[in-house]
């Protein structure tokens, strides 16, 4: 076992990021202290060794990753794993906006609530949030599951294409051309499933499915008025 | 994009060194010009203005004619004008002056008369200080480090909608009422519209900037017996575009933010005391060891904290 320490407080971010990547190759743990609630720690990682924060950070953590396993044991600002396209990420407290916006892939767990827009343009793997998540969530997902154990906000699921927003508690309100829909069994088992994994396993969820009503994905420009929402 | 913050201390304390160390930290927001409103112990009588004036070589001369308005208003410089002694064209000066006995509005639109002679705030404890380039160019610039007050409220700014100019920058006083700024980071569309209403009833603009269309909209509603937080509130409804915005009185700060959602606003607070900025790693330059954050990420948000005015002092 050897942890190695890395320091956040007001060094450069690239030397901070450099280290973080050289010792993902030989450390079993990176220790991150005294985030001081910076931008884009622990980006571009590859290698799945365990990167613990210990604290809050600010935007886009863990974005662009294609591994790593980060543990931020405190909040997140926006966008955090913002284009990521594997490994996974847990947030213990609240996320801010744009949770996962435009990942391809990998898992990130939210332990509170998360903001506006969570899973913006996802464009595969999974968010899961254990508490609610935030007005406009899932906008334009093309692909993946947003999950949230709690409530959604206003506007959820708005132009969705073929993501898909799985709610256990109230849904505010629908946005633009999203509907629920009562979700098969079989993808109810896969969704409990992969919440057992991170030991939040409730078999007596009921489950709403936002998915997209399909209109938007022919718009017509004389169709506008339907659309318009301002 | 621009960045903005705010600060509120329990007792009188470094509020300029804050503010500059918040705003400091979000310079990559926008370093075209950085702005601070900041609340000091208060005159008991008359007000400080805070001037910039665009062609040093006619300094003399402007204070000469702001002066013998003053006198036709039947009011008097308290203390001498001081200003900054750099080679630059345009000068920031301060000054102190007493009350005018004729009306304030009239005083006002005569001295603002003066060309390129820009009133940037009057009040008994507000002064403005605003300028080209980053917080701690302004900050060395103005001497703010130093500066003891209550709360205030600062912006870095990334042009959009107007010219990089010191007197284009923020915060923005609430022309004609004396002690009320803002600071705004977003774009307001509905601005020109707002503005024309506003101009129809008298009151002036001095920039093309939507920003400060806000402050003299707010101050507007609270004339007419609207509170702070009703006119924040108003202003989710009436004002169209992406917003969020700080504004203060000396009692009282607010935020509100658009029903989109888009401009974020992160709040610690303890102990009476309050910071508030765009970024949360800029509260954190205030407050270095972990507090519980309170972040205005929903749509549709307005909320107010109190402040706790210094006691007046002689000028």
């Amino acid at each position: 076992m050897t942890v190695v320490t890395v320091e956040v407080g007001d060094r450069p971010l690239r030397q901070i990021n450099r280290e973080i990547r050289a010792l993902a190759s030989t450390a079993t743990e990176i220790v991150v202290t005294d985030p001081l609630s910076r931008h884009n720690l622990a980006v571009a990682l590859t290698e799945d060794t365990p990167v613990r924060i210990l604290g809050n950070v600010g935007y886009y953590c863990g974005g662009l990753n294609s591994g790593g396993v980060i543990h931020v044991e405190g909040d997140c600002g926006w966008g955090v794993g913002e284009a990521m396209a594997r490994g996974k990420i847990t947030i213990d407290g609240y996320a801010g906006m744009s949770v996962g916006a435009s990942m391809r892939g990998g898992l990130i767990h939210i332990k509170g609530s998360a903001g506006p827009r969570c899973g913006v343009a996802q464009k595969g793997g999974d968010i899961v949030v254990e508490g609610n998540i935030g007005y406009l969530s899932g906008f334009m997902a093309h692909t993946g599951r947003i999950i949230t154990l709690g409530d959604a906000g206003d506007a959820t699921g708005d132009s969705l294409w073929e993501g898909a927003v799985w709610v256990a508690g109230d849904i505010k309100s629908l946005g633009v051309d999203s509907h629920p829909v009562e979700p098969p069994a079989e993808e109810v088992a896969e969704v409990e499933e992969l919440l057992d994994g991170l030991g939040l396993a409730d078999s007596t969820r009921d489950w709403k499915k936002v998915v997209s009503g399909q209109r938007l994905w022919y718009f017509e420009s004389r169709d506008s008025s339907a659309w318009l929402m301002i | 994009m621009c960045g903005i913050a705010g600060r509120i201390l329990s007792e009188p304390g470094p509020v300029g060194a804050d503010l500059v160390a918040m705003m400091q930290a979000m310079a990559h927001r926008g370093s075209d010009s950085t702005g601070f409103a900041m609340y000091g112990p208060a005159l008991p009588e008359g007000y400080v203005v805070r001037v910039v004036s665009m062609n040093r070589r006619r300094l003399d001369q402007d204070l000469e004619t702001f002066h013998s308005i003053l006198k036709d208003y039947g009011s008097d410089f308290l203390s001498d004008p001081t200003w900054d002694s750099l080679k630059q064209r345009h000068v920031s000066v301060r000054m102190t002056m007493s009350e005018p006995t004729a009306e304030f509005a009239e005083w006002l639109e005569e001295a603002d008369a003066i060309a390129g002679f820009e009133i940037q705030s009057v009040g008994r404890t507000l002064e403005i200080v605003k300028d080209v380039g980053n917080a701690e160019e302004v900050m060395e610039k103005h001497d703010l480090g130093s500066y003891i007050g209550t709360h205030g409220i600062a912006n870095a700014r990334m042009a959009t909608e107007s010219k990089v100019y010191p007197t284009a920058s923020h915060p923005f006083w609430a022309r004609p009422f004396p002690d009320i700024a803002i600071v705004h980071n977003g774009q307001l569309t509905n601005y020109w519209l707002t503005r024309y209403r506003l101009t129809r009833q008298g009151y002036r603009f001095y920039t093309d900037n939507d920003s400060e269309m806000i402050a003299v909209w707010i101050s507007d509603q609270m004339s007419r017996g609207l509170t702070l937080e009703d006119a924040l509130k108003l202003s989710l409804t009436e004002m169209d575009g992406v917003f969020t915005y700080l504004a203060t009185t000396p009692y009282e700060m607010g935020m509100a933010k658009d029903r989109w959602a888009i401009k974020p606003l992160a709040e610690i607070s303890e102990n009476g005391n309050m910071a508030t900025a765009t970024e949360e790693q800029a509260v954190r330059k205030v407050y270095r060891k972990h507090h519980p954050v309170i972040n205005y990420d929903g749509p549709a948000e307005y909320t107010t904290w109190a402040c706790r005015p210094a006691k007046a002092i002689a000028a």
